[in-house]
């Protein structure tokens, strides 16, 4: 029991003094700030973010505020790597998509992805350039 | 030939393994799997696991009184000297701007240490010692380096579970945070936006910030001088410019060989006969609550701020008045997110972290000048 109430003055007397402490410091901080004379600007949020991750990478390199090693593939970061990957795939199957009459994937005559000779060939044969009444 | 003295010799080894020093090296394994394969804050648990093995192998040379890893622990961890050279590192890469562009967040972070009292209380009335509940609830700093120093001079024979619940439950901030605040604030609350308001820092006043705080706590709390003086010199390193080889080395070369060597002498620590007692299980569970406590406490803190400026305080800000910068921070952010993708807590999160930092070096000081301890 005599514990507990010790207990119980560490805790009033410790967090008593931590906030003293720290309320002294904001005191303090706050002066000098004002000797700053500089003036407060309103910011967005995205802009403040920004910041607040340019500061937090270089925190993260603090030990214990360890974040594990990204990986590599070679010497180059793996998510870079992998979104160069999903940029070429893309590029080659939207490039594919494009060459498609030329190359003429789909058979000769098909309705699918004719090419630009055939389809105008179609749109000859669909209007009748004579004039008309003759 | 080969007699009895020279099979027993051979074998000496073999008889000489105990099943405590069975269930320490499971414990090692432990520490690897939770390094490599979940990357928990691998830069120390890898070496602390590769501590507590090489220390419970049958007849390990390495603990003898000149073992290698005696050693060790005598040359940094015995005197303190480790975690202060760790701070130094850790001072040279925080920027404390977002806590001077908002001054006033500083008191998040002594809210934030709320729980090492509440748990010193919790650890008395299970029957630990004073120094011994004092050292259990400075894990609630949720700062390695300030359990070590503290635990180091009030209880030395619990560094070991000391510093393997305060570095494992500062890599668990995302898993243990998030529950906290979503029990104690609404959704109302948590969808807050803050507005922001950014002012150009001096270098004039980067410069005077670490040399007012060492000046402040270190005449205030002459215990807290250690913790606080390496920190705050790493920092006015790296805000003066004027000394960048030092800064870095600080940061890399120093920080890293000291952190092989602190993570090797705290598993050395970890000798089965010594960390496997019911007492351990207490620190672990106690210092899990700490953490809780403390988040607890900064998000109501919080909350009563929100209250007073009439609604413009998200409370979630107030569970990053921890030492663990800048998870803590990014893991507000991430909490605030789920609730509104567009509000952008992380720099309000970011100063009250770095209040954090120095609340919690400032509380460890506290602990010792109330115990009488660390002059």
């Amino acid at each position: 029991m005599e514990n507990i109430a010790w207990g119980l003055q560490m805790t009033v007397l410790g967090m008593g003094l931590v906030f003293a402490l720290l309320a002294l410091l904001w005191l303090l901080l706050t002066l000098i700030l004002k000797l700053d004379k500089e003036p407060e600007v309103e910011v967005s949020a995205q802009e403040a973010t920004i910041e607040a991750e340019r500061i937090a990478a270089i925190a993260d390199d603090a030990v214990g505020a360890q974040t594990p090693e990204r990986p590599t593939v070679n010497g180059m970061p793996a998510d870079l790597v992998a979104a160069i990957l999903v940029a070429t795939h893309k590029h080659r199957k939207t490039m594919r998509r494009q060459a498609a009459p030329l190359v003429r994937i789909a058979w000769p005559g098909s309705q699918i992805f004719a090419s630009r000779w055939l389809a105008t060939g179609r749109a000859r044969q669909n209007n009748n350039w004579q004039p008309r009444g003759k | 030939m080969i007699d009895q003295e020279t099979i027993g010799l051979l074998l000496k080894g073999v008889n000489g393994v105990t099943w405590q020093s069975l269930v320490m090296i499971g414990i090692s394994f432990v520490l690897f799997y939770l390094a490599i394969a979940k990357d928990y804050e691998p830069l120390l648990l890898l070496p602390i696991g590769a501590g507590c093995l090489l220390a419970n192998l049958p007849l390990s040379p390495l603990v003898a009184s000149d073992g290698m890893l005696k050693v060790l622990y005598d040359m940094g961890v015995g005197n303190e000297m480790f975690p202060l050279l760790i701070f130094i590192g850790i001072g040279a890469l925080t920027d404390f701007g977002p806590l001077l562009e908002n001054p006033k967040f500083v008191l998040l972070g002594a809210a934030g240490q709320f729980g090492i009292f509440l748990t010193l209380l919790l650890a008395l009335l299970l029957g630990f010692t004073t120094n011994e509940a004092a050292s259990i609830g400075i894990i609630g700093a949720i700062d390695g380096p300030t359990s070590i120093y503290v635990s180091g001079i009030l209880a030395p024979h619990m560094l070991g579970p000391i510093t393997v619940a305060a570095y494992s439950y500062m890599s668990l901030v995302p898993i243990i945070m998030p529950p906290v605040v979503y029990f104690l604030t609404t959704k109302q609350e948590r969808a807050i936006r803050m507005p922001y308001s950014s002012r150009k820092i001096s270098r004039r006043t980067r410069i005077l910030f670490p040399i007012i705080v060492i000046a402040l706590v270190g005449t205030l709390v002459p215990f807290a001088t250690p913790l606080i003086g390496m920190l705050m010199l790493g920092n006015l390193m790296k805000e003066s410019g004027v000394v960048e080889r030092l800064t870095k080395a600080s940061s890399n070369e120093i920080a890293n060989a000291v952190t092989l060597f602190l993570g090797l002498a705290i598993g050395s620590t970890m000798v089965g006969t010594d960390f496997l007692k019911p007492s351990t299980l207490f620190i672990l569970v106690l210092g899990l609550l700490a953490f809780g406590l403390d988040c607890a406490a900064g998000v109501l803190f919080a909350k009563v701020l929100n209250w007073i400026t009439g609604g413009k305080v998200n409370p979630i800000i107030g569970a990053a008045g921890i030492s663990a910068f800048p998870m803590a921070a990014r893991v507000c952010q991430r909490i605030a997110q789920e609730e509104d993708f567009e509000n952008f807590l992380l720099m309000h999160a970011m100063g009250a972290n770095a209040a954090g930092q120095v609340a919690s070096v400032v509380a460890g000081g506290v602990v010792l000048a109330l115990m009488g301890a660390g002059g």
